[in-house]
């Protein structure tokens, strides 16, 4: 133990002399205290910034190596081609995935259309209507479904909603953009509902006092003063939600029929990019343009999560300004 | 400080004292030593686990770490060197239907699979011949009522590109005719499971897979009157089979050779292969 010590304190020579005159002083026990303090301050500050660029590698060697591999497909295959043609058959070397990235953004805005005014309702049934006992069963329950996973979800729309919407419609199959549409809805509701709760619960009770001062009835104070007043932690809410949308994959692949055509109708078997990849990814030889237009579609997903979270921080901000 | 050093010394003691107890035992078992990793399909890892636990109790220096996923994946990691055996559902060293050869690779033959065509509970059509099924999966016959069935639009279920079953049914049903890639009633799955529960939840549906996956919620259909059984495979009338390969980098040696050979040996193709409802391959004449 000695002898360490005195070798750290001859590694930590330099600081010895910075710290001037008071160290200096001390005695030869105090001289070991105050480097060995030093020593200890300085290594976590260190472990510290290095964690802390540890993410910020593996985020940006992520993003390096998905780009990497996925830039290689633009050399077999035009940009205008893989951006804009339908023609997705990669063993004839057609390698067109605007079919995909159509269908990602279709979904995801169908599921929206589904899942946020049902958020909303139930947002403001937690936050304004229902009675407090009821409100403190709801909100773990909403937590709960929060962490069901996806593949279960998927599961159940495959077993239950798939037979489900085909003797309601009639359809062959049942297989579509809907049937994603819906599963998705029941996934993102809950973090939409949750967040936007919040957002309303924390809206100030003056608001609601002047309106009601005004003569508003309690409907109209809900719609015109309540969701405005909270309406950045909704779209917090929203994109959140929008985010996991675009990035689900299980239980997307389960029910969406996975076929590379355009969704242009709710009951037709189509595909989105998630669930392209991994149905194909297993499948592919290494260092194909099809494995490289599989990680180029990757990285395109990637970077429309990355944009989604740079808009949930601007609108933070935006909402801590208010 | 003391108490840890006291501490890391005893636990050290122990690990040499344990290895050296171990390393013992397993020399005097076998000289066969190494290690075996292997690749690849799906389809084949509950056969190569089972031999693989079964070869370890013989050669228990030998180690063996299996894993799967999709075919292509067994012989382009043993291109890579990343596996010594690279499983797969057809002969990777000759060209295949959208997969080319793999040069330099050789194939060993460790099982029969056979494949059934199945359709949901409620086709009627109970026999189709190659043509029919060459029409059905590229898209020509869309009604039921054209092959035998009840007038109703057929829902074709196919596997995804690359799949080990597609290649071969593709192959041994279809003779190599493409399938169909689009349409309002065609869809694709990723896996035997989804498939599984694809054709048996689908009215009007048609699909394939392994035969051992075939259950008693679907129907598997006759193909130009031979009803899809064991016994029809081993007495060579019914032909949509293929063969299990594990590929090798060259001729294998030690202890991938002595491993191959185990799974060939007699003893283990009519004991646990025949368990796991593959079929033997010396039963093929």
């Amino acid at each position: 133990m000695q002898l360490e010590t005195s070798v750290q304190s001859l590694k930590m020579g330099t600081e010895e002399s910075e710290l001037g005159g008071s160290i200096k002083a001390g005695s030869g026990r105090m001289l070991d205290r105050k480097n060995r303090l030093l020593f200890y301050n300085r290594s976590f500050k260190i472990a510290c910034i290095a964690s802390a660029s540890f993410v910020c590698l593996v985020l940006f060697s992520i993003l390096f190596f998905m780009f990497r591999t996925g830039v290689l497909t633009f050399r077999d295959v035009p940009m205008a081609t893989f951006f804009f043609s339908t023609d997705w058959s990669p063993e004839n070397e057609s390698y067109g995935a605007f079919v995909f990235i159509f269908g990602t953004f279709a979904l995801t805005l169908l599921t929206l259309l589904i899942s946020v005014p049902l958020s909303i309702i139930i947002a403001v049934f937690m936050a304004e209507v229902a009675p407090k006992w009821m409100r403190n069963l709801l909100r773990p329950v909403l937590d709960l479904l929060v962490g069901i996973p996806s593949v279960v979800y998927g599961f159940l729309g495959l077993t239950i909603l798939i037979p489900l919407l085909r003797n309601i419609t009639g359809t062959n199959m049942g297989d579509g953009i809907l049937a994603a549409a819906i599963v998705l809805t029941i996934m993102v509701l809950p973090t939409i509902s949750r967040i936007s709760d919040d957002a309303i619960s924390v809206v100030p009770r003056k608001y609601r006092d002047a309106s009601y001062a005004l003569g508003a009835t309690r409907f109209q104070t809900i719609f015109k003063v309540t969701i405005p007043a909270a309406r950045s932690g909704i779209m917090y809410g929203v994109i959140l939600g929008m985010a996991r949308a675009i990035g689900e994959t299980m239980a997307v692949v389960m029910v969406i029929g996975n076929t590379p055509q355009l969704a242009d109708a709710l009951f037709k078997p189509t595909s989105v990019l998630t669930s392209n990849i991994v149905m194909q990814i297993s499948n592919v030889p290494f260092d194909s343009t099809w494995n490289n237009a599989l990680y180029m579609m990757g990285f395109l997903l990637l970077v429309i999560s990355l944009l989604m979270i740079v808009l949930v921080r601007l609108l933070q901000q935006k909402g801590a300004h208010r | 400080m003391k108490l840890f050093k006291t501490l890391s010394v005893a636990a050290m003691a122990i690990a040499l004292v344990a290895t050296s107890i171990t390393g013992s035992t397993a020399s005097a078992a076998s000289s066969l030593k190494g290690k075996i990793v292997v690749n690849g399909s799906s389809a084949l890892l509950p056969l190569t686990l089972q031999a693989a636990n079964e070869f370890k109790k013989l050669n228990p220096k030998v180690k063996i770490s299996a894993s799967a996923a999709g075919s292509i994946t067994g012989p382009q990691s043993v291109r890579k060197g990343i596996a010594d055996i690279g499983a797969v559902d057809w002969d990777a060293s000759q060209d295949v239907p959208g997969f080319k050869k793999f040069d330099g690779q050789v194939a060993h033959k460790v099982a029969v699979i056979p494949f059934a065509a199945v359709v949901n509970k409620n086709v009627t059509a109970d026999n189709l011949t190659t043509k029919q099924l060459q029409d059905i999966f590229s898209g020509k016959v869309k009604n039921w009522k054209d092959v035998g069935g009840e007038d109703a639009d057929i829902i074709v279920v196919n596997r995804a590109f690359g799949s080990g079953t597609r290649v071969n049914f593709q192959m041994k049903a279809l003779q190599g005719t493409d399938f169909i890639s689009k349409g309002d009633n065609y869809k694709e799955v990723k896996s035997s499971g989804d498939m599984k529960t694809a054709v048996e939840t689908t009215p009007n549906a048609i699909g394939y897979m392994d035969l051992v996956y075939v259950t008693s919620k679907m129907k598997a259909v006759k193909i130009n009157n031979i009803a899809p059984t064991e016994a029809n495979v081993i007495n060579g009338t019914y032909k949509v089979w293929g063969y299990g390969y594990y590929m090798t980098k060259g001729e294998p040696d030690g202890a991938v050779k002595a491993f191959i050979e185990y799974i060939q040996s007699s003893k283990f193709q009519n004991g646990s292969l025949k368990k796991l409802k593959f079929i033997p391959i010396s039963a093929i004449k």
